[in-house]
């Protein structure tokens, strides 16, 4: 009996790490980024179990998925506009076959076949989004309408930044007016010695749920991305989402087809799935960040296809810029100066 | 030959922990060894040729300044524990050696629990509109709400309580042996209360201290999800410099070169500690 048993746990182990296993997708995506509902209603659909992974960064997703290793077999993962092209040049992508995608047509003109991939070759846009300013208008006072009003004597201690190295100083870059891609060694030095001097202010960096520290009234006031602003309000109605003077931080993020994937078809289903613009339009309804699909648009709540934390006008989005491919020389410099940043007191 | 057909148990035994050390000791830190001496790599992470340009990097004042930090809040860690474990594990000894054992089991029971997630525990309580404030607020002992969340006493508060058993233990271990017929032949003698505490259970204890503060100081270097959680990314540990060259900065060998030095820095203290109990078994002689 007990030998039977065992025999029955080698069995369930041995199916568990198969590599023909058809019936698991591996999804790599950031935290809080995909309603759980899309998931079982697309394992309803097709049978397929959904592994749900997370990361909360590029970085950290890149630094995995390089290793192109066993424990690292994503067969999805997401990430944003930059990475996109990095990932395709490094050969760490397989093909998207086009034939096997339903929907594609639905996509924004506009945000398909980008320099970052021509012809979406290795990716199909998921969602777009911002990273702006987050205020709680309870706590404060008067306008905020620039990066530089952080700078504000009044918001000591009272700030909060992601903690993502290329949007802080993204941020440092544009109060002094260079790009927010800037690789000049010169301009990202004075971008810190900017940043520095808002250090004393700054409570925390989050990115995990950049929502958090405005509702546990741990911060009043800094960076934000825009679903994050959108389902923070929900419960904190004082939560307003401002689109900074000097331009906000747009990003794209992607789904992409690791090269080692176990199942590239479910994939494939996966994202067919999610391009439904039933269903697109529920997971920008649920998080609160802009999908690219024109045809789910024409679907969403009157109240979220008005937010403009989710969909900004043609004015908020001047002076915007999307996040670039800096190489990997300026992206050393950066993050000498982001341990600076953030060991100095 | 002989030996391990009579003694299957014993060769079983030490294949096994030999085994062990080989492949999940001795393996890994040679593989992190041998990354620190090469080439940062943007594509493959790691490439030849070999050098030592990671540890001159370890050099930078900023590296200094964020290994001295993570040193202070550590001996803070490391002080706060020790003055709380101390008496606690001597009171520890006092009582009946039932209501010992249901201490000591309630001081593991928290083991039983993720560390993660007693850290987010603790930054509930922590928070600005967290359950200490509101209790202190509701019972007007403060006006406004403390700020004591995402500091540097934040930190070392999350440190002091993943850390204060491995304290507690091994100076229960000193106290459960101190004889109480050395203590009362220090009184027979004519010393004080503070004389025979100086003179006979402070050198008695002293191997249990040594080894808590081993325990203690090191750890508390490398715990870098607390600093994340509690201190908000800030108040960086060494072991937040070490994951964010793994992570971020794409920089393995300097990340492994952070981790060689962290751990040379514990052998200098296992070092250090055995000096040192080889001294006090000479004079206890």
């Amino acid at each position: 009996m007990k030998k039977l048993a065992l025999a029955g746990m080698l069995a369930i182990g041995l199916t568990g790490c198969s590599s023909e296993d058809p019936q698991v997708l591996n999804l790599y995506n950031w935290s809080e980024y995909m309603p759980q509902e899309v998931l079982d209603r697309f394992t309803e659909e097709t049978g397929i179990q959904v592994v749900y992974t997370t990361y909360d960064s590029n970085e950290a997703m890149y630094a995995r998925l390089k290793l192109l290793d066993e424990s690292a077999a994503y067969d999805l993962a997401v990430p944003s506009t930059y990475y996109v092209s990095k990932m395709r040049q490094e050969d760490l992508l397989m093909p998207i076959d086009r034939s096997k995608i339903e929907g594609f047509g639905n996509l924004d003109d506009d945000l398909v076949n980008l320099d970052i991939d021509p012809d979406n070759q290795y990716s199909i846009p998921y969602l777009w989004g911002t990273t702006g300013i987050a205020v709680d208008t309870d706590d404060v006072e008067g306008e905020v309408t620039a990066w530089a009003d952080l700078w504000d004597e009044r918001f000591q201690g009272r700030v909060m930044l992601t903690n993502d190295m290329r949007e802080v100083f993204h941020v440092g870059l544009r109060v002094l007016g260079y790009s927010g891609n800037s690789t000049d060694p010169q301009e990202i030095e004075e971008a810190y010695e900017k940043l520095a001097e808002l250090m004393p202010s700054v409570r925390t960096f989050n990115s995990d749920a950049p929502r958090m520290p405005y509702l546990e009234g741990e911060a009043d006031v800094g960076m934000i991305w825009n679903g994050e602003a959108v389902m923070g309000k929900e419960t904190m109605p004082s939560l307003e989402y401002v689109y900074p003077e000097e331009g906000i931080i747009a990003w794209l993020d992607s789904f992409v087809i690791p090269k080692n994937a176990r199942n590239p078809e479910a994939a494939h289903q996966f994202i067919s799935f999610v391009l439904q613009p039933e269903i697109a339009a529920l997971i920008s309804e649920d998080i609160g960040y802009a999908t690219p699909n024109q045809a789910a648009l024409e679907l969403l709540d009157e109240s979220v296809a008005n937010d403009r934390a989710s969909y900004p006008t043609d004015a908020d989005m001047e002076n915007a810029e999307f996040q670039a491919d800096i190489g990997d020389d300026a992206l050393q410099i950066y993050a000498k100066f982001w341990e600076m940043l953030k060991s100095g007191r | 030959m002989s030996s391990v057909t009579q003694q299957p148990f014993r060769t079983a035994v030490l294949v096994l922990v030999w085994g062990w050390l080989l492949f999940l000791v001795l393996t890994p830190n040679l593989l992190v060894v041998g990354a620190s001496v090469m080439t940062r790599d943007p594509g493959s992470f790691l490439s030849l040729p070999l050098n030592l340009d990671a540890y001159r990097q370890l050099m930078n004042p900023l590296y200094l300044d964020v290994f001295l930090h993570s040193l202070y809040m550590a001996a803070m860690t490391t002080l706060i524990c020790l003055l709380i474990g101390y008496p606690f594990a001597w009171a520890l000894t006092k009582v009946g050696k039932q209501r010992q054992m249901l201490l000591i089991f309630l001081l593991i029971v928290p083991f039983w629990t993720n560390s993660l997630v007693r850290t987010y525990a603790l930054k509930l309580l922590l928070a600005t509109n967290g359950l200490l404030n509101n209790a202190l607020m509701s019972l007007g002992i403060i006006e406004e709400p403390l700020r004591m969340l995402y500091t540097e006493g934040a930190v070392i508060v999350g440190l002091v309580y993943l850390l204060l058993p491995f304290m507690i233990l091994p100076l229960y271990a000193v106290f459960d042996d101190l004889r109480e017929d050395l203590l009362r032949a220090s009184h027979d003698l004519g010393a004080g209360r503070l004389a025979t505490f100086v003179h006979v259970i402070v050198p008695l204890t002293l191997p249990g201290v040594l080894a808590g503060v081993m325990l203690v100081l090191l750890p508390a270097m490398g715990l870098f999800f607390v600093p994340d959680i509690l201190g908000g990314s800030r108040n960086l540990l060494v072991g937040n410099v070490i994951k964010n060259q793994f992570l971020d900065a794409r920089n393995w060998p300097f990340g492994a070169a952070a981790s060689i030095v962290l751990t040379l820095a514990m052998a200098f203290l296992m070092f250090a500690h055995r000096l040192s109990k080889r001294r006090i078994g000479e004079d206890g002689v």
